[in-house]
């Protein structure tokens, strides 16, 4: 490992670290423009100019373009070089249309500060200055080309590392051009980060455009919650509003970057309709009077039909805090559950996922992009957790292999092989694949019920199934890779598919290489749910016991019922049968506008709070701002109004933690740690998994890993031969219903910048399938479900299943009309509908 | 549209090598010669033949000095633009083309024959001062000659 001395100190790097790196873990800032650690060195700004005083270069040099190499000894303050970069910015100043003051970019620019720090004050060139064109970018990136200083930070990241390629560098010399090649909405959805990694202000954050300085805003770390990956963000707000989010920088999760979902997916916390007050029978009422009604009827019911009449629903966007809370209201008061799955063959995945998530198996994020081979069975990356794919394309990007097995049309911005095989055969295919990569010996080194598991997987030959020769190169290939992961996600596949994957990556382990395994899951904190939740009862028990009037009041803490349910008619049904539905949120959903008693809780950014991400990262969110009614909100723009009263308007909502210990008549702990304590200290006696938290002043901050929190359960128990292999269905289409990156996501649907971006719905089939039917792209197509017709444009796609037809849960659809599922849609039931 | 012959031409070409991008210049200069210059449309189609963005051919087409964005005459007349020819009387060259043409550097004469364009170094250092039209070189330069090849090319048109 090279020694090298930067300004007098000494400093060993691995070999290959640039000087500028070296640098840094001196704790020395070299300027930098065009370097940036996630898309490396280009030396084109040259701002990074420092002076080599004794090695194998000599004088003035890029440091980001040098390698650390064993002699060298480096001056970041030597006088030539300090003039070098002096010079450099004022170069990089000449064509700046010097509109700091007006730029949403001012006050955390990059250019700005090497500007002052540079000590160019004073303009010397008299030429006139190159002017642009702006283009339109969409609603999330405003573009602003006259103060580009040409470093292609945006480029590079936009093509080279997330793979797009809609935006880039044209014309040359004094032209330059960062932009689209005509005016339009980027097709990325990563493209916030252009506002984040460009140094200057050609790419702002447009939502909050002329919001306010970045020392205006109440900042701090926060957590994203639209989807199971848990990403790091900082969040803004100004006036009691939540105005934007950044990436922040997580070694573990994240990197530098997340996507367009993630940052713009806030609105729903200061969204105009928010509730804020508690409603009882529709009434405005004071919090404590609401209380006080719940508790008096709760008791009513308990008394008379007895305790187990109350069941509670949780949910997976909820805090563990919350979840945890429900969970000992529950037990202390013996009413049922809480559930926390809508779907009872999910939550059975998403326990199996949990307990098969061995240390020494899981990998995170970063680590995913070390893989030399991913195997993703069941998981469509840019639209179920959209940063998935630009950890897997980093993979991709340094020679690794990406095989997915789905039936979807899946794209990925990198080339890939897809198979794209039904939902039942997906199994067959991933252990199809393992097995010709895996010798029998080694699985015998596992024991005899691998042995015995292996032996059962039929072997290529006599599976005899279509694309027999591509899984074999594949398997070819996989056997001679050294760090393969599977991801497997857990909505859509089979209910043996996350305990398969788990399995197929011991076989690969005992290849003796270095082996994850990375799960996707349905929500932000599906984890911890999935900790807590007990085994017994399911959803449709519960809705059986309320259609027979067993139980008769329901708690939802913050969950929309009808989000993801697929009978509508018959949740307004029992809606309507409850004596009592007490709801919780932060978002006015229909759940909670059906509500007898709602309650109005705090946002993630008021309450802050403990998320568990889909690898089991225990991570915390701190709050941002108090919370309140956004003054733009309540003053219709002019000065607040001046009302007397104590307190700041709007701050109703609390921690839905908090509103449950009331609500079963607990006693609130006198702060927030202590709550926090106690909860863990009650989580620990449940699983002792909890029991190595640190406090949560002290969390770091990339979290803590759970150690294996459930018990893995027997491994090797698939069996291949009861095996059910359902047989192509002659007469319909299997439906599989499924997330977009944006439009089915619950709490991003709020945000009118992503209603923008939202493609339009559409339903899609195997071009097989269109032809028999006589359908086209673009046709418009009705499917008559139980509940009604649901009608949306059809996408015929080659790169999917045949025998499928794909439907997303778009706010656009009304696919709740869809009734019972699993569903097989009859030919008959799909008709063109002429316009 | 391009005319479906030299689509498919281009189209077989194509199909030939392993990675289509590699032939982007020679795709863009055949659909030049058939519209004269490279216009939107014909970026969308060369785009379209490559499995490309209409961005990614922007890219090249705008960086590179013998794709035409723009209309231009008949005659392409690049001037070497470097030391060598700088050195040897580049300006006066320029000032000599200008005025003979009645036309700045950049622009076409209004019966669409000529078209001044610089370039930078083209190779012919020893034929200096030296310039390119439609791609064969003339020089070494002086006023006199100039005259006489305009003078000719006018006479051929
Ligand atoms: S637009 Fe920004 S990121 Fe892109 S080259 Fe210019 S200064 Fe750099
Ligand atoms: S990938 Fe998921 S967690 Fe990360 S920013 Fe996007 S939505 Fe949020
Ligand atoms: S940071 Fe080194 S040249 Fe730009």
């Amino acid at each position: 490992m090279p020694n090298i001395v930067i300004d007098d100190r000494e400093i060993e790097v691995p070999a290959g670290t640039k000087v500028i790196d070296a640098a840094r873990q001196l704790d020395i800032m070299i300027p930098r423009f065009c370097y940036h650690v996630a898309l490396g060195s280009v030396g084109a700004c040259r701002v990074c100019a420092v002076k080599f005083v004794e090695g194998p270069f000599k004088g003035v040099q890029m440091s980001c373009m040098i390698d650390a190499k064993d002699g060298m000894v480096v001056s970041t303050t030597d006088e030539e070089a300090v003039e070098f970069r002096k010079y450099v910015i004022e170069c990089l100043m000449l064509h700046h249309p010097h509109d700091c003051p007006v730029c949403d970019e001012g006050g955390h620019c990059l250019l700005q500060d090497m500007t002052i720090s540079g000590g160019h004050g004073i303009r010397r060139y008299l030429g006139s200055k190159r002017t642009y064109r702006d283009q339109y970018l969409g609603p999330l990136v405003q573009h602003e080309m006259n103060r580009c200083i040409h470093c292609y930070r945006c480029s590079r990241f936009y093509q080279e590392f997330a793979g797009y390629r809609d935006l880039g560098v044209m014309q040359s010399a004094n032209r330059v051009f960062f932009g689209r090649y005509e005016d339009g909405i980027l097709e990325s959805p990563f493209t916030g980060n252009l506002s984040d990694i460009c140094p200057t202000g050609v790419y702002t954050d447009k939502p909050s455009r002329f919001i306010g300085r970045r020392w205006d805003y109440e900042r701090s770390p926060s957590l994203c919650i639209n989807c199971s990956l848990g990403c790091h963000t900082v969040a803004s707000a100004r006036y009691r509003q939540l105005v934007r989010q950044e990436a922040r920088y997580s070694e573990e999760v994240n990197g530098y970057f997340i996507c367009d979902r993630g940052r713009y997916g806030f609105f729903y916390a200061s969204h105009e309709k928010r509730p804020r007050r508690a409603l009882v029978e529709g009434e405005e009422v004071a919090y404590h009077q609401a209380i006080d009604t719940v508790r008096e009827k709760l008791a009513q019911i308990s008394g008379s039909a007895g305790p187990e009449a109350i069941a509670c629903l949780s949910s997976e966007r909820s805090s563990l805090e919350t979840q945890a809370m429900l969970k000992r209201v529950c037990q202390n008061k013996n009413w049922s559950g809480p559930l926390f799955f809508m779907e009872q063959s999910l939550a059975e995945k998403v326990k199996t996922a949990t307990a098969r998530l061995e240390p020494g198996l899981t990998v995170s994020l970063r680590e995913l992009e070390q893989a030399d081979f991913i195997l993703a069975v069941g998981a469509d990356p840019i639209n179920e957790a959209p940063m998935l794919a630009l950890a897997m394309r980093q993979a991709q990007r340094f020679g690794g292999r990406v095989v997915v097995i789905d039936p979807r049309p899946i794209f990925l911005p990198f080339d890939f092989q897809h198979l794209p095989v039904r939902l039942h055969e997906v199994d067959l295919y991933l252990s199809l694949m393992i097995k010709a990569a895996v010798d029998r010996e080694t699985a015998t080194e596992l024991g005899p019920s691998a042995a015995e598991f292996y032996q059962t997987i039929p072997t290529l030959e006599t599976a005899a199934v279509p694309l027999q020769e591509q899984i074999a190169t594949l398997a070819q290939e996989l056997r001679g890779c050294q760090r393969p992961v599977i991801v497997c996600g857990t909505e859509v596949v089979p209910q043996t598919t996350p305990a398969l994957a788990a399995d197929q990556v011991l076989l690969l382990k005992a290849m003796d290489k270095q082996t994850g395994l990375f799960y996707l899951m349905p929500g932000a904190n599906t984890f911890g749910a999935s900790l807590l939740s007990g085994d017994d009862g399911s959803f449709s028990t519960t809705l059986e016991s309320i259609e027979k009037g067993k139980i008769k009041a329901l708690i939802v803490t913050e969950r929309d019922l009808f989000w993801k349910y697929q009978n509508k008619q018959r949740l307004e049904r029992i809606i309507e049968k409850l004596d009592l539905l007490v709801v919780l949120d932060y978002v006015d959903s229909e759940t909670a506008q059906k509500s007898d008693v709602f309650f109005p809780v705090s946002s993630l950014y008021e309450a802050g709070g403990v998320f568990i991400n889909q690898e089991g990262r225990v991570q915390v969110a701190p709050k941002v701002y108090l919370g309140g009614t956004p003054i733009k909100q309540n003053s219709g723009g002019g000065h607040p109004p001046r009302v007397y009263g104590v307190g700041i308007p709007g701050s109703e909502p609390r921690p839905a933690w908090q509103v449950v210990v009331e609500i079963g008549n607990g006693e609130l702990p006198p702060d927030e740690e202590t709550a926090f304590a106690t909860t863990r200290k009650w989580l620990a006696e449940g699983n002792p998994v909890f029991a190595n938290l640190p406090p949560i002043d002290q969390f770091p901050d990339d979290g803590v890993r759970l150690g294996p929190a459930l018990d893995v359960g027997s491994r090797f128990s698939l069996d291949w031969q009861t095996e059910r292999h359902p047989k192509r269905n002659s007469d319909g289409l299997e439906l599989i219903l499924v997330d977009w990156t944006f439009g089915t996501e619950e709490l991003s649907i709020y945000s009118p910048h992503l209603r923008q971006v939202e493609k339009e719905p559409c339903l899609s089939m195997h071009t097989s399938d269109a032809v028999r039917l006589g359908l086209s792209s673009g046709d418009k197509v009705a499917i008559r479900f139980d509940g009604g017709r649901v009608e949306a444009s059809l996408c015929v796609a080659e790169n999917m299943a045949s025998g499928v037809i794909v439907m997303p849960r778009h706010r656009l659809l009304e696919w709740q009309k869809i009734k019972e599922l699993p569903r097989i849609v009859r030919f008959e039931e799909i008709e063109k509908v002429s316009v | 549209m391009l005319p479906t012959e030299l689509r498919a031409s281009l189209a077989e070409q194509i199909a030939s090598v392993d990675h289509p991008r590699e032939l982007l210049v020679d795709v863009m200069f055949a659909v030049q010669d058939h519209y004269g210059y490279l216009s939107d449309q014909a970026v969308e189609e060369v785009a379209d033949l490559l499995g490309m963005t209409p961005l990614e051919v922007e890219e090249l087409a705008t960086f590179y000095t013998f794709v035409y964005r723009h209309r231009v005459g008949k005659y392409v007349i690049h001037v070497c633009d470097s030391v060598i020819c700088w050195m040897d009387g580049h300006e006066s060259l320029v000032e000599h083309l200008e005025r003979k043409l009645e036309i700045k550097m950049g622009e076409t004469t209004p019966d669409g024959l000529f078209t001044l364009l610089p370039v930078c170094c083209i190779g012919y250092c020893d034929r200096a001062p030296a310039i390119l039209i439609n791609k064969k070189v003339y020089g070494p330069l002086t006023p006199e000659k100039i005259d006489e090849i305009l003078a000719k090319l006018q006479g051929e048109a």
